[in-house]
């Protein structure tokens, strides 16, 4: 049976590398690397930035810095507030026609 | 340069592209012939080639310096070659399926003054299952030891063995076919 000598061939291949491929290929990775790295560095110093306003957001809603925060009513204020007779007295027609319809249908 | 002195600049975040630029200068041609190999245009080479490059940079944490670098940096250009061969191939077919339309581009993508045995040779690899094509390119063309091809392939060395004498002699047989 006929074989055939692989050994003994030529490790030539039959195609051609461009001139100046790999240099170019070498400056083309480089510099989209350095894009890369560049957009990296942009989306830490931008996450860095947003941390803080959320740290800064936070401390000025709990710390109260310039002495005005949230206007959270205390018991006092509560206990001032008008009776509940006092608002149904002053209800118009409609209003309490609206109030007596709500409360049949949520059973109250 | 070494290679584990390359693996260090390439882990150091103020030397990545000094790195990357050793590694081409090393490795790129090797690695341009490993993919071309495997893909046999040239515009895919250099897709999968910056692809793999591009790679390096971007997983080079995940490099151990149990495996030699050049391992390394074949077994991702191994993946991006077959990788864009499975794109090529669609959901209905598998990388094995593209064997004729690769055989076809050898001829086409080959030098007008090309020996004839080299492109039926080339052909002869195109035909090649993927695995037995990974394992006959980097025993016969890189040179690489049995241990280095199991660890950018994964198989074992008797599977690879296995491979290897399978292609060589499907080459043979077409070579001898084709052969005037």
């Amino acid at each position: 049976m006929k074989d055939f000598d692989l050994e003994g061939l030529s490790r030539e291949m039959p195609y051609k590398m461009p001139e100046h491929f790999l240099d170019d290929m070498t400056e083309r990775v480089v510099a989209q690397i350095g894009k890369q790295r560049k957009q990296h560095k942009e989306r830490r110093i931008v996450a860095l930035f947003a941390s803080a306003a959320s740290v800064a957001a936070v401390a000025l809603l709990f710390l109260h810095p310039f002495g005005g925060g949230l206007d959270i009513p205390d018991y006092d204020s509560i206990s001032q507030c008008t009776s509940v007779d006092e608002l149904f007295q002053n209800m118009t027609a409609d209003e309490l026609g609206v109030y007596s319809m709500m409360s049949n249908y949520y059973g109250n | 340069m070494s290679d584990e002195s390359i693996a260090r600049l390439l882990c150091d975040d103020n030397h990545v592209e000094e790195a990357v630029r050793l590694i081409m200068k090393k490795y790129g041609e090797p690695l341009y012939w490993h993919i071309r190999r495997m893909v046999v245009a040239h515009d895919d080479a250099e897709d999968c080639l910056q692809e793999t490059m591009i790679n390096v940079y971007k997983y080079r944490s995940t490099y151990s310096n149990e495996y030699p670098l050049s391992s390394w940096l074949y077994k991702i250009a191994t993946n991006e070659s077959l990788k864009l061969l499975k794109n090529r191939s669609g959901f209905t077919m598998s990388v094995d399926d593209l064997g004729d339309s690769l055989k076809d581009s050898v001829r086409e993508e080959a030098s007008p003054d090309a020996d004839e045995t080299l492109i039926l040779l080339q052909e002869a690899i195109a035909l090649l299952p993927a695995k037995q094509k990974m394992v006959f390119n980097l025993r016969y063309y890189d040179d690489k030891s049995y241990e280095e091809i199991h660890q950018i392939v994964g198989d074992s060395v008797n599977t690879l063995k296995t491979n290897y004498h399978y292609a060589v002699q499907k080459i043979k047989d077409y070579i001898l076919e084709h052969q005037l």
